[in-house]
């Protein structure tokens, strides 16, 4: 400690530190914008946000999933070669000779998926605490290109293991997509370099997905994250609907030099609101965005050390599995498409994302936002719960009910004794 | 209120530290911590043990523990067996126990070229035992159980005449007598009935394949084939013969392995080039050079293919025309001289055989009995076949049919046949048409066999 703050007064350490460990609220405020990790943050925020329950900390699980699965991702390009016939042998190899390859490989894979299901969830949070209405319209649109993005990630680097689960998942999703009318099978040839998948198909999704979509999500992640600060934070529950108790606290300086920091464009800010509302960004709000990485740390490094990624048979395009599945978070617009190809595989994925973009423009009503499930918002929340069971209804049909010829299976039923080879 | 007291978190910072601590250890513990690691050790601590002199203890505690592999770049291989396997090399090891135990017989296949998987099978890439074993979930190569490994020769030598998988020729034999050619092909000769077997080794275990000899039903229950009544020895080696078909092609110098020089492919040679015409063999045949029955023994191996490269440099005044045979053809023809003391290989030159015994071989060749019965003396079930729910035996077709009307039937098969009762599914086995298999020849031979198969005086006088 004594060390620490040596070097926190030498010069070194002031020009790398500026303010150090604040003990002034001045200094906790100039901690914030001096800092470049930090100043994306706030100086104050509203007491409110500190609470788990105002979002539940989904995108920012989301975020930290995405900085493991960067971390991860460019450890494992250190061994992955994309190519047709070396690509499984890199798994294997990180699996028995490199060093804590497994590990890796098993954490990237879990927070994949974690990390789809997480912006998932956060994208209910935004819809059921309406924080998706003006001014935010626009930072909404960000996010369901992220949420595009994520899916996009996680089908590129489905493939990838080029293992039988990789290349028969990335067959049906691609002949999803050809179901689309007129530019459908085009779609698919763009998509797979071919008329089915082989080296170029790998090779391309590789290229996407280790540059283009986290170039894109970088920079879209960012807009996103500076689009909060912009928009006021948080939303927050119009006048008057704050029910969050006002609370007695220590006496604070009234002289705000730190005031002007948060000026913004926004209305819903704290302009003209009771300091009582408001504590230092540091430590309250840092220490709980740390809390919360350690935390996210904590159980993907759980998952990755209990229960190893899959790896199948090496991939053999004569030998189709029964039934052949795409990854999870597509296995609803699967089962959709096993009723009918066009509404299934087209309508309703086009329904959906066209319903999402618009609906921020629909739905200009301005109360409810900052609130769960706000009594006015009955009929959106109705409506947007329906549409949330039917896809998770079909997804867990897809999943676990789905057997040889997409046939219903009783999953606890035991499976039939299946004949050795294929 | 407590919200504002940050020291609150400081419990929760402990926690998930430590959580995080121990989640870290144990991923090192899991990665450092591996199977293989303490077998080294293991071999480490015997080499220690065993030796004598300060010089051999330093080398022996200076062996690395570390990953030991053999890439075979050619095969698309890379073996990590060694890693545990330390002394496949070391004769003083044998009848060590496992995993530490000396492979016997390997200087025809040294490791640095073979690796081990290509005739074990298994997974290579493996560090862990039952991963490397590969009786695992996603594997579909475990190791060939040590009773089927001369399976694995049939990859690369030819079944027949070997002298070191004699199990293998034997599982041939089973399979090329017992007529499974009749509905099965394999490399590209054979019926239609049933499935290709070229690749059927590699698909299939031991297990299943027995089950599936001694009643197909039981494993695939649609299965036309009639049950098999092998004895245990034979089904062990047809089962060994299946393994041995897995459809590996093997690229540049294992290839040549493929070609090693076999009597067989000499007897073929010495048909096909008409030594018969100067020579004989077993008392028929040419009279201008020697007879050849027993040259096997006066004259030695060197002799024998100096003779072929250059007749008159070891005969001077020979009359034998130099052939221009390559090295191979040499080694094939020299090996099937020094193998003539098996009289089968020699009076079974097709030129030295009557049209029946001709007949016979081709009847044998196209798998006819596994259908019609050893020497067509019927027997094998036909589920609802009109001809007593079974496929006709062939003892008087010599009475229903003249020959041309018997080569007309071969040639076009018949592939519907007359069910006992139409309400009950259809008889499985049929006759395919043999006509763009069986060459007119051939065909001429085969119909003389069968006609011969008429028990004698036994004319029923139509």
């Amino acid at each position: 400690m004594k060390a620490w703050k040596w070097f926190e007064g030498s010069r070194v350490g002031r020009s790398v530190f500026r303010v150090g460990i604040p003990r002034s609220n001045l200094e906790r405020a100039q901690a914030m914008v001096s800092s470049f990790l930090l100043h994306v943050q706030p100086a104050k925020v509203n007491r409110r946000t500190l609470r788990p329950a105002t979002t539940l900390g989904l995108g920012l699980i989301s975020l930290y999933l995405l900085g493991i699965l960067t971390v991860t991702g460019i450890l494992l390009m250190f061994y992955y070669v994309p190519a047709t016939d070396r690509a499984y042998d890199a798994m294997k190899d990180l699996q028995y000779v490199v060093s804590a390859g497994l590990v890796i490989r098993n954490m990237h894979r879990w927070a994949a998926h974690l990390m789809v299901l997480f912006v998932m969830l956060h994208l209910c949070r935004v819809f059921y605490t309406g924080a998706y209405k003006r001014p935010r319209e626009f930072n909404w649109l960000v996010g369901i290109a992220l949420f595009l993005l994520t899916l996009g990630l996680s089908f590129t680097g489905y493939l990838l293991p080029w293992d039988q689960l990789a290349f028969w998942a990335i067959t049906v999703g691609a002949n999803i997509a050809a179901y689309a009318p007129v530019v459908g099978p085009e779609l698919k040839f763009l998509i797979l370099g071919g008329n089915s998948v082989g080296q170029e198909a790998l090779i391309r999704f590789y290229t996407l997905h280790v540059i283009v979509l986290p170039a894109l999500m970088a920079f879209m992640v960012s807009v996103h994250l500076w689009r909060v600060r912009k928009d006021g934070g948080l939303a927050r529950p119009e006048e008057g609907a704050d029910r969050l108790e006002r609370i007695d606290v220590e006496h604070l300086p009234t002289n705000k030099s730190y005031g002007l920091m948060e000026l913004t464009r926004s209305t819903s800010l704290q302009v003209g609101k009771n300091p009582e509302d408001e504590v230092f960004s540091w430590p309250h709000l840092v220490f709980r965005e740390m809390l919360l990485l350690l935390a996210v740390i904590a159980v993907v490094l759980f998952l990755a050390v209990f229960w190893n990624a899959p790896l199948e048979e090496v991939a053999n395009a004569i030998h189709p599995p029964n039934p052949a599945k795409a990854p999870w978070y597509f296995l609803g617009l699967q089962e959709l498409v096993s009723y009918s190809a066009f509404w299934g595989g087209v309508v309703a994925p086009a329904v959906l994302v066209t319903a999402l973009v618009m609906l921020p423009y629909l739905d200009r009503q301005a109360v409810g936002a900052g609130r769960w499930f706000a009594r006015e918002r009955r009929l959106a929340n109705t409506v947007f719960t329906i549409f949330l069971i039917i896809a998770v209804v079909l997804t867990v049909i897809g999943s676990v009910f789905r057997g040889p010829n997409w046939g219903w299976v009783k999953p606890w039923a035991q499976p039939p004794a299946v004949t050795e080879g294929h | 209120m407590s919200l504002e007291n940050p020291r609150r978190l400081y419990p929760a910072f402990i926690l998930l530290g430590a959580a995080v601590c121990i989640l870290v250890a144990a991923a090192y513990y899991r990665d450092e911590f591996r199977q293989w690691k303490d077998i080294q050790r293991q071999f480490i601590r015997e080499e220690m043990r065993r030796a004598s002199t300060p010089q051999q203890r330093l080398l022996a505690r200076n062996i690395p523990v570390q990953i030991r592999q053999v890439v075979l770049p050619e095969l698309r291989r890379v073996d990590r067996c060694t890693t545990c396997h330390m002394a496949v090399e070391d004769p003083s090891y044998g009848g060590f126990p496992q995993p530490l135990a000396y492979h016997p017989l390997h200087d025809q296949h040294p490791f640095e070229r073979f690796g081990c998987t290509v005739c074990h099978r298994g997974q290579g890439h493996a560090t862990t035992t039952a991963d490397a074993h590969g009786h695992v979930p996603y594997w579909d190569q475990p190791m060939l159980p040590l009773r089927y490994i001369q399976a694995s020769c049939g990859q690369c030598h030819e079944a027949a005449d070997n002298p070191a998988a004699p199990e293998l020729a034997r599982g041939e034999q089973v399979f090329e007598s017992n007529g499974c050619r009749g509905c099965h092909k394999l490399g590209g000769v054979g019926g239609v009935i049933g499935p290709e077997l070229d690749r059927v080794g590699g698909r299939r275990s031991a297990d299943w394949l027995m089950a599936h000899f001694r009643s197909p039903a039981s494993v695939t229950p649609d299965s036309a084939m009639p049950p098999q009544k092998f004895s245990q020895a034979d089904l062990e080696a047809i089962t060994l013969f299946m393994l041995s078909q897995t459809g590996a092609s093997m690229t540049g110098f294992y290839t040549s392995m493929k070609v090693v020089p076999s009597a067989a492919q000499g007897r073929h040679l010495f048909q096909q080039k008409g030594c018969i015409g100067c020579h004989s063999l077993g008392g028929k045949g040419g009279s201008i050079g020697p007879a050849l029955d027993d040259v096997g023994m006066r004259r030695a191996p060197e002799w024998i293919m100096r003779h072929f490269r250059d007749p008159q440099s070891v005969t001077p005044g020979s009359v034998m025309p130099k052939f221009g045979f390559n090295e191979s053809e040499v080694l094939a023809l020299t090996e099937f001289l020094l193998h003539l003391r098996d009289q089968n290989l020699a009076l079974s030159l097709p030129s030295l055989m009557s049209p029946v015994e001709r007949g016979k071989e081709i009847f044998r060749k196209f798998g006819c009995a596994g259908c019609h019965g050893q020497d067509g003396k019927g027997g094998v079930p036909n589920p609802n076949a009109k001809t007593g729910e079974q496929v006709p035996a062939l003892l008087h077709v010599a009475d229903g049919y003249t020959r041309e009307e018997l080569v007309k039937f071969i040639t076009m098969g018949r592939h519907q046949v007359d069910a006992l009762d139409a309400k009950r599914p259809a008889p499985p086995l049929y006759m395919p048409a043999w006509g763009a298999v069986i060459e007119p020849a051939e065909m001429a031979d085969l119909a003389s066999y069968i006609f011969s198969l008429k028990p004698k005086g036994d004319d029923l006088g139509f």
